[in-house]
C-alpha cells in the first residue's frame, strides 16, 4: 500500500463512539442494509484506485431516499464523516473511506423509475448502472449518451459525482450536459429537487455545481437524464499509423476541418497489444498507433464523412484503414477499447492518468509522457479520447514492489503537471479524489481554491462529506489534523 | 492488485496458484455488474470483487473460514459470468474452488446445514439412490410449505418442490444402428442426475449421432463427474470421482481410441474440461486427466464439426437459454444457436442472457430464496421473447426453469434429433407444428 | 489606468451618472470592487447593457460595466475554442467565427428585440444570463459551451475556474455556477468557450395547420427519430404571420430544422417528411430563409417592441407546453408560441393576470419555471422575475451567494431574496 497521499486523522470522538454509532444505525435500517463486522468491511476499503485503502467505520446500503436522509441527518448531528459510494469503480480513489467514516452505498437504489420517450427523459435511482439506462431505452430507439469505459458497472450517481465522460462525448457531451434533474439529500438530511424534465432549472445552476462535485455537496438518490435518439447507423473505422505523432496530427486536422465524428480514440502500440489480447477485435498489430474514429448517421452520411476523414488521414501517412463490416465487429472494437484498463491487469498493475490537454499539445505531451515514464524506469501504455485531448497514460508497474509503486506515482504526478503546464487540466473525467488532491495547487491559485472551498462549506459546514478528497488537506477551512 | 503472502505461505501450491490469480485483479469492479447475486442483493460482499477480497483477506492471514465469509462464498452460484466480463482474466473459478475447499477444511457448519449437504452428497451423484429419493420426495411434497417456514429447513422444502411430478422409465439401450461409413467414435458421459431426471436427452443424442455415423461407447466404471461435490468444497471426493472417470475413459482411449468424450450436461462439461487442472498435482493422473480434458466436448461443439445439412425453416421459435456452464464455463455461445438455426428453428436470445437461472447445481436447494428470484427474472425474460419453446444445454436449468415457465423446455439435442429425423419429443405434444 | 466615466442614458435611473464605472482591465475592476466592498457600495453589474431589464429591479449605488474589458484573447479554430474578454461584443466574435466557418452552437438570443434595449450585447452578458437559442435542445445551453472563466468575486479577488479544454472535472464547477447567475456572484472578466463548425447546409420542414397539442406530438416524434433535428418550434396561427414577413404557408407552422453535411440533410429531410406526413401538409424552406426564420424565433420576434403586455418565458417538459397554455387560457387571455420541442413557451399576456396563477399551474404540468421578461413597472415591482424556490433551496442558494459576495454588493436583489 502506498502512503504518499495522507488522510485526515480519524476524529477521536467518532472513533470512541463507534459501537454506539453502529447500534444507532442498526435502529435506523433493516439488518441487511448495515455492514459492520470487521471482516465484511474489508471489501469496502478501496475502489478501483487500489494503491490506497482505509477501512470504514460502517457501511450502510439504504433502499430509499428517506433512509439516506435519516443516515445523513444522524451523521451530521454527531459530526460523523460520510463517504458516498456507487459501484466503487473510481480510478482516483473517490470512494475510498476512512476509519471514522460511514460509507453510504447506493447499490440498492437500482430501479429505473420512469422512461418518458415523449419528453426523451429517463428517471432512475442513483444506483442504476450507466449501461442499464441505455439497455432499458434501446428497444424504444434511444440511448443515454455519456459512456465511461466502466459503463457496464458504474452507477449514474457516481457519474454525476465525477461528471463522467466517455468515448462518445466528443459529440454528445459529458454527464453535466445530459443531466436534467436530481433528487439530492443535503448533509443535514434535507431532501431537495433540482431541475426536472424541463431545461435549465431556475435560480443558480446548482445542478451544474453538484455535477462533478465528488460527493462533497450531498448525495444524489435519483436522477432525470436526457435520452437521445439512436443514430440510424454507426461505424467505427480503424486508422493505423507508423507513429503516435502522425496519429496525433491527424486528430488535430480532422477536428480542425470542421468534421466532428462521434468519437476519436487513440491507442499506442502497447495498448493495442493489450486490448487485442482480451477482445480479439482485429486491431492491426503492425502499427505504432491506432485511431478508432466512429461516424454515425445514414449510410450516405457516414460515407461522406468517412471520405473526408480518410483523405485527411492519407495526408498524414495512414498505413492501414479498416472499416468495420458488421455490428458484431463494431461491438468487439468498442469492447476492446472500453476494457483497456482492466485488460492491462493481464500484464501488470497500473495507475491511470486522466489529464486533458489542448489538441495542439497532444503530440508534445505524448512524447514527453513517454520520456517521463522511461525516466522512472517504467513502461507506459496510452489509450485515450484523442478528439477532446483527454489523455489516459497507463503507467505499468509491479504493486508488490514498493519502490516501483512509488516511482509509478511519482511519474504520474510529473505527467499531470505536464498536462497543466501545457494548458490543460489534472483530470478530464475521472475526478480528483485523493489521487490528484495534492496536485491541485499546481493548477489553481490559493484564491481559486479558497473560493471553491468556501462554496463547498456552504453545503457542508462541518466538511463531513467525502473527507480527505479533492482539496489539499492543508489550507482547508476545517482544521483537522492529517497524517501520512 | 498488491498481495501480502509470505514465502512460506507460497510453498503451498494451492496458495501459490491463488496468489497468481489475485495479482491479476485490478479491482476495476466490472464483474459486479454481471454477477447475479450482486444484481439481486446489491451488496458488494455478494459480488465477485467482494468475494475475491474476502478470500484474499482470509488466505493472506491464514485464517480459518468464519460465518461471514462462508455466508458470502456460499451465495456464489459459480456461474462464472464474472470471468466472461473480467477484462483482466482473473481465474475466479479456481479461486472460489480453493476457497470452498478451505471452508470445508476449516469451518464447521451448523448441524442442519451439514445434514442437508451430507444427504445431497450421499444421494445426488448416485443414480439409484437419487431415483429412490425422488420417489420418496413425491410422497413428501405436501410437507414443502410447512418446511419452507423454518429457515434451516428451507432447503428441504426447495428439494421437494424441485422433484418432478413423475419420473421417466430407466433409459433403454441404443436402438438405432450406426450409419456407415463411421465418421467417428465417441464416449458419452452417462452422468448421474440427468439419466434419472430426463433420460430422453442422452437417448436423443445417441439416436442423432448414430444416424450421423458416429459410433458411441459408454465405458464401464464411468459415473458422476464430481461437479456436485466439487462445488460444495469436497475436494477429495471430487477428485475420486474424477479419477474414476479418467480411468474409465483412459481404458477406452487405449483400447479402441476416442475422438471425443461428449457431455450433454454443460455443468458436467465444465468440470470434466477442468480435470487436467484438478489433478495437476497428482503425478499418477496429471497427464491422463489432461488428455481426458482435451477430448471433452459439449455435444453441440461436436455436432458443429459434423457439418449438418441446412433444413427448411420450421414455423417454430426457440428461446435459447445459454446455461452459465455453457457460456461462461466453457465459452460456448454460438454453436448451439447455429445448429438450431440450421435445423430450421427461429432462435431468440432472451434479455439478460448472461444472468444465471438460479439452478447452479445444488444452489436451488441450498440458497432457495436467491435462486427463486433469479428463476423468476429468467423466466420473465424468456417469456418476453414470445417464443414457442425453450432450448438449453443443461439438465439443471431444465429442471429449474420447467417449474415455472409456461412453455416447454428441452435440451438442444432433443430438438436437433427431432429435426433430423428422430421422433417428436413428448414434451412438444400439443405445442409444435413442424 | 483609471476608470472611464461615460455618459449614457440607458442605465438605471437610481444611479447618478458619475457612478458608472467602466474599468478597462480586470485588475482595475478588482480594485473598484474592493473599494466598493470596503465602502458597502452596491454595484449594478452590466456588460453591453442590453439585458439589464432582465430580473428583478436592482437597487445599486453605482454601475459596473465590463464593456471596456474587451478583445479576443485566443482563438485556434482547429481546437474549436475561443477565449475572449467579457466585454467583447458578440458581433465581433460572431464575425471572426464566421470567417473561420464556425459558430456559437447555442445560438445566443439577442435580447434587444424583445427587451427593447439598445447597445452592443457582450459575450460576458451572454454567459451571465445563460442566453441560449433554439439549438438548446440539441447542442446545449450557453453554460454547456462555457469551458472556463475569470471573474472578480465580491471581495475583489480574481478567481479562475475551469480551463480551455473540453473535458475538465478538476475541482468544483464554478463555471456552471457563474453562468446564468446574472452578475450576482461575480464580475466576469474573461470567458473561454467551445465553438462549433458551421453546418454545410440547413433546411426547415414546415408542417402546416396543426393544433398546439398535435404539434407537440409531431415534434416529439421528430425528436425521437434518428434525423438529428436541431430546432423544433411551433408557431400558432396568430403569431405565424409575423415570421418571414408572412411568407410561411397557411395555418399554424410547426417547424423542424435539419443541419449538417450537404450529403445528408436532404436524406434526413426525406425521412422526416415520410414520418410526419400523417400530421399535415409539409413544405420546406432552404438555407437562407431557414436561417432567417430561426433567428426570428430565437429573438422572439412576434413579441418584439416596447409593449407593456407582460411577457413570460416558461420552461417545462416539452410535452407539457401546449397543455399548460391550454389550461392557462381557462383563466386569462394569452398569446403563445413554442420553441424547444414545446418545452420553451413564450407567453404574452393580454392583461396582467396574477403571476401566481401561472406559477401555480406549472407544478401541475410536471414542474418547470417561469421568468417574467417584460411587464409594466407595477407588475414588475410586485412580481419576482425568477421562479421562487422552495425554502431549503433558496437558503442554500443564499449561502452559496454569500461565499462569493459576502457583502452583498453585486446586483442586490436581482435574482430575488
Amino acid at each position: 500500500m502506498s502512503d504518499a497521499i495522507a488522510f485526515l486523522e480519524p476524529r477521536a470522538n467518532v472513533m470512541a463512539r463507534r459501537s454506539i454509532i453502529i447500534e444507532d444505525l442498526a435502529d435506523m435500517l433493516p439488518p441487511e442494509c448495515l455492514v459492520h463486522e470487521a471482516r465484511e468491511l474489508v471489501p469496502f476499503e478501496t475502489d478501483a484506485f487500489v494503491a490506497y485503502r482505509r477501512l470504514p467505520l460502517a457501511v450502510v446500503l439504504p433502499k430509499t431516499t428517506a433512509q439516506v436522509s435519516a443516515v445523513l441527518k444522524y451523521c451530521n448531528r454527531y459530526g460523523i464523516p460520510v463517504v458516498p459510494r456507487g459501484a466503487g469503480t473510481s480510478l482516483c480513489g473517490g470512494a475510498i473511506p476512512q476509519e471514522d467514516a460511514v460509507v453510504i452505498g447506493l447499490s440498492r437504489l437500482s430501479r429505473i423509475l420512469e422512461i418518458d420517450t415523449f419528453n426523451r427523459t429517463a428517471k432512475v435511482q442513483a444506483g442504476v448502472t450507466n449501461l442499464a439506462i441505455s439497455d432499458a431505452v434501446s428497444p424504444e430507439g434511444f440511448f443515454y449518451a455519456p459512456d465511461p469505459s466502466s459503463q457496464l458497472a458504474c452507477t449514474i450517481g457516481g457519474n454525476i459525482g465525477m461528471n463522467s465522460g466517455g468515448a462518445h462525448c466528443l459529440k454528445y457531451g459529458v454527464t453535466t450536459n445530459n443531466l436534467l434533474g436530481v433528487t439530492m439529500v443535503l448533509v443535514d438530511g434535507t431532501i431537495v429537487e433540482l431541475g426536472g424534465k424541463h431545461l435549465d432549472a431556475g435560480g443558480y445552476d446548482l445542478l451544474g455545481l453538484i455535477c462533478g462535485s465528488e460527493g462533497q455537496l450531498g448525495i444524489v438518490t435519483e436522477a432525470t437524464v436526457r435520452l437521445i435518439a439512436k443514430p440510424e447507423g454507426a461505424r467505427p473505422v480503424l486508422f493505423g499509423f507508423e507513429t503516435s505523432e502522425e496519429a496525433g496530427a491527424c486528430v488535430t486536422d480532422v477536428i480542425g476541418s470542421g468534421i466532428i465524428p462521434v468519437a476519436i480514440e487513440f491507442m499506442d502500440k502497447p495498448a493495442i497489444e493489450i486490448c487485442e489480447a482480451f477482445a480479439k477485435a482485429g486491431y492491426p498489430l503492425d502499427v505504432g498507433a491506432l485511431l478508432i474514429v466512429e461516424v454515425e448517421g445514414s449510410e450516405a452520411e457516414m460515407d461522406a464523412m468517412l471520405a473526408l476523414i480518410v483523405e485527411i488521414a492519407r495526408r498524414h501517412g495512414v498505413k492501414t484503414v479498416r472499416e468495420c463490416q458488421s455490428a458484431t465487429e463494431a461491438a468487439l472494437i468498442w469492447k476492446g477499447r472500453k476494457s483497456a484498463f482492466g485488460a492491462t491487469g493481464r500484464i501488470a498493475d497500473y495507475i491511470c492518468m486522466d489529464g486533458t490537454v489542448p489538441l495542439s499539445q497532444l503530440s508534445h505531451v505524448l512524447k514527453r509522457t513517454g520520456e517521463i515514464v522511461e525516466g522512472f524506469g517504467l513502461r507506459v501504455a496510452n489509450v485515450f479520447h484523442a478528439g477532446d485531448g483527454n489523455m489516459h497514460p497507463l503507467i505499468l508497474f509491479n504493486a508488490n514492489d514498493p519502490d516501483e509503486a512509488a516511482r509509478a506515482e511519482a511519474a504520474g504526478n510529473e505527467i499531470l503537471k505536464l498536462c497543466v503546464d501545457a494548458g490543460g487540466c489534472l483530470t478530464g473525467e475521472h475526478g480528483v479524489g485523493i489521487e490528484k488532491r495534492d496536485l491541485m495547487r499546481h493548477q489553481f491559485s490559493k484564491a481559486d481554491l479558497d473560493q471553491q472551498m468556501a462554496v463547498r462549506s456552504a453545503f457542508d459546514a462541518q466538511w463531513l462529506m467525502n473527507p480527505s478528497k479533492v482539496f489539499p488537506l492543508d489550507g482547508r477551512p476545517e482544521t483537522r489534523a492529517f497524517s501520512a | 492488485m498488491q498481495t501480502n503472502f509470505t514465502e512460506a505461505q507460497l510453498t503451498d501450491p494451492h496458495v501459490a496458484a491463488s496468489e497468481k490469480i489475485l495479482r491479476r485483479c485490478v479491482h476495476c469492479g466490472f464483474c459486479t455488474a454481471t454477477c447475479p447475486t450482486y444484481v439481486t442483493l446489491g451488496n458488494e460482499l455478494d459480488s465477485p470483487r467482494g468475494r475475491i477480497y474476502l478470500i484474499k483477506d482470509m488466505l493472506e492471514n491464514d485464517r480459518p473460514a468464519d460465518r461471514e465469509v462462508v455466508t458470502h462464498i456460499d451465495r456464489c452460484l459459480s456461474c462464472l459470468a464474472c470471468t466472461t466480463t473480467c477484462p483482466s482474466g482473473v481465474d475466479y473459478m479456481h479461486l472460489i474452488d480453493h476457497a470452498r475447499a478451505h471452508i470445508e477444511n476449516t469451518y464447521q457448519r451448523p448441524l442442519m446445514d451439514r445434514l442437508i449437504r451430507g444427504v445431497l452428497v450421499a444421494v445426488l451423484p448416485h443414480p439409484q439412490r437419487f431415483r429412490l429419493a425422488l420417489s420418496l420426495a413425491r410422497l413428501a411434497r405436501p410437507l414443502a410449505p410447512v418446511l419452507s417456514r423454518v429457515t434451516a429447513l428451507k432447503p428441504l422444502a426447495a428439494m421437494l418442490e424441485l422433484a418432478p411430478q413423475s419420473l421417466a422409465p430407466v433409459a433403454k439401450a441404443v436402438t438405432v444402428p450406426v450409419e456407415k461409413p463411421v465418421r467417428g467414435r465417441v464416449a458419452i458421459l452417462a452422468g448421474c442426475a440427468q439419466p434419472v431426471l430426463d433420460p430422453g436427452i442422452n437417448a436423443a443424442t445417441e439416436r442423432l449421432l448414430s444416424r450421423l455415423g458416429v459410433e458411441i461407447v459408454v465405458p464401464k466404471g464411468e459415473g458422476c463427474c464430481g461437479a456436485l461435490v466439487h462445488h460444495m468444497g469436497r475436494e477429495a471426493a471430487a477428485l475420486d470421482f474424477a479419477r474414476a472417470n479418467v480411468d474409465a475413459w483412459t481404458r477406452e482411449i487405449e483400447a479402441g481410441g476416442l475422438d471425443a468424450i461428449l457431455i450433454t450436461a454443460s455443468g458436467c462439461g465444465t468440470t470434466i474440461k477442468d480435470y487436467g487442472h484438478m489433478l495437476r498435482l497428482d503425478p499418477a493422473y496429471a497427464e491422463k486427466a489432461a488428455r481426458v480434458s482435451a477430448l471433452a466436448k459439449d455435444v453441440t461443439e461436436y455436432l458443429a464439426l459434423l457439418d449438418l445439412p441446412r433444413l427448411a425453416p420450421q414455423n417454430l421459435t426457440v428461446a435459447y437459454h445459454s446455461a452459465c456452464s455453457m457460456q461462461h464455463g466453457q465459452k460456448i455461445t454460438l454453436q448451439p444457436k447455429l445448429l438450431l438455426k440450421a435445423a430450421g428453428f427461429a432462435v431468440k436470445d432472451p434479455a439478460e442472457g448472461h444472468l444465471c437461472c438460479g439452478s447452479a447445481g445444488t444452489y436451488n436447494i441450498l440458497q432457495p430464496e436467491i435462486s427463486a428470484e433469479l428463476k423468476a427474472r429468467k423466466v420473465k425474460n424468456i417469456e418476453a421473447t414470445r417464443a414457442d419453446l425453450i432450448a438449453t444445454g443443461n439438465i439443471g436449468c431444465i429442471t429449474q426453469i420447467a417449474t415455472v415457465a409456461n412453455m416447454p423446455i428441452l435440451h438442444t439435442v432433443e430438438l436437433l434429433d427431432w429435426a433430423y429425423g428422430g421422433p417428436k419429443p413428448a414434451k412438444l405434444s400439443g405445442v409444435a407444428k413442424a | 489606468m483609471s476608470a472611464i466615466t461615460i455618459n449614457t442614458t440607458s442605465e438605471v435611473n437610481t444611479v447618478p451618472m458619475s457612478a458608472i464605472l467602466v474599468p478597462v482591465c480586470e485588475e482595475e475592476a478588482a480594485g473598484m470592487i474592493r473599494a466598493a466592498a470596503a465602502a458597502g457600495r452596491r454595484l449594478q453589474i452590466s456588460g453591453g447593457n442590453t439585458r439589464s431589464g432582465f430580473g428583478n429591479r436592482v437597487e445599486a449605488d453605482a454601475v459596473l460595466r465590463s464593456a471596456a474589458i474587451s478583445g479576443i484573447v485566443a482563438y485556434d479554430p482547429a481546437e474549436m475554442v475561443m477565449t475572449a474578454r467579457a466585454g467583447t461584443p458578440v458581433a465581433e466574435i460572431e464575425e471572426i467565427l464566421l470567417e473561420n466557418n464556425q459558430m456559437l452552437a447555442f445560438e445566443p438570443i439577442d435580447h434587444r428585440t424583445v427587451m427593447g434595449t439598445e447597445g452592443e450585447p457582450t459575450i460576458g452578458g451572454v454567459f451571465a444570463t445563460n442566453a441560449s437559442g433554439p439549438r438548446r435542445l440539441l447542442s446545449g445551453a450557453a453554460r454547456d459551451s462555457l469551458l472556463g472563466i475569470r471573474f472578480v468575486n465580491g471581495q475583489g479577488e480574481v478567481i479562475r475556474a475551469g480551463g480551455r479544454v473540453m473535458k475538465n472535472v478538476t475541482g468544483l464547477d464554478l463555471v456552471k455556477l457563474l453562468a446564468g447567475s446574472f452578475g450576482t456572484l461575480g464580475f466576469l472578466t474573461e470567458v473561454t468557450f467551445r465553438v462549433a463548425p458551421r453546418p454545410q447546409t440547413e433546411q426547415t420542414l414546415i408542417v402546416s395547420g396543426l393544433l398546439d397539442e398535435d404539434a407537440a406530438r409531431a415534434m416529439a416524434l421528430a425528436m425521437g427519430l434518428s434525423v438529428e433535428v436541431s430546432g423544433a418550434a411551433h408557431l400558432p396561427d396568430n403569431v405565424k404571420g409575423r415570421f418571414l414577413n408572412g411568407r410561411l404557408p397557411e395555418g399554424a407552422a410547426t417547424v423542424l430544422r435539419l443541419e449538417g453535411l450537404s450529403a445528408s440533410v436532404p436524406v434526413r429531410a426525406e425521412k422526416l417528411t415520410a414520418a410526419l406526413g400523417r400530421f399535415g401538409p409539409i413544405s420546406r424552406i432552404e438555407a437562407d430563409a431557414s436561417a432567417h426564420l430561426w433567428h426570428q424565433i430565437r429573438d422572439v420576434l412576434p413579441y418584439a417592441g416596447d409593449s407593456q403586455k407582460p411577457l413570460w418565458r416558461v420552461s417545462v417538459a416539452p410535452g407539457a407546453g401546449a397543455a399548460l397554455v391550454l389550461a392557462f387560457r381557462q383563466h386569462a387571455g394569452v398569446d403563445a408560441f413554442y420553441d424547444w420541442q414545446g418545452g420553451l413557451v413564450w407567453m404574452r399576456m393580454e392583461a396582467e393576470p396574477d403571476a401566481d396563477l401561472l406559477r401555480a399551474l406549472i407544478p401541475r404540468f410536471g414542474g418547470g419555471h417561469a421568468t417574467l421578461m417584460r411587464a409594466s413597472d407595477a407588475l414588475r415591482a410586485s412580481t419576482p422575475a425568477f421562479e421562487p424556490q422552495p425554502a431549503p433551496l433558496a437558503a442554500l442558494s443564499e449561502r452559496v451567494r454569500q461565499t462569493l459576495d459576502p457583502a452583498g454588493i453585486f446586483n442586490p436583489g436581482k435574482m430575488g431574496a
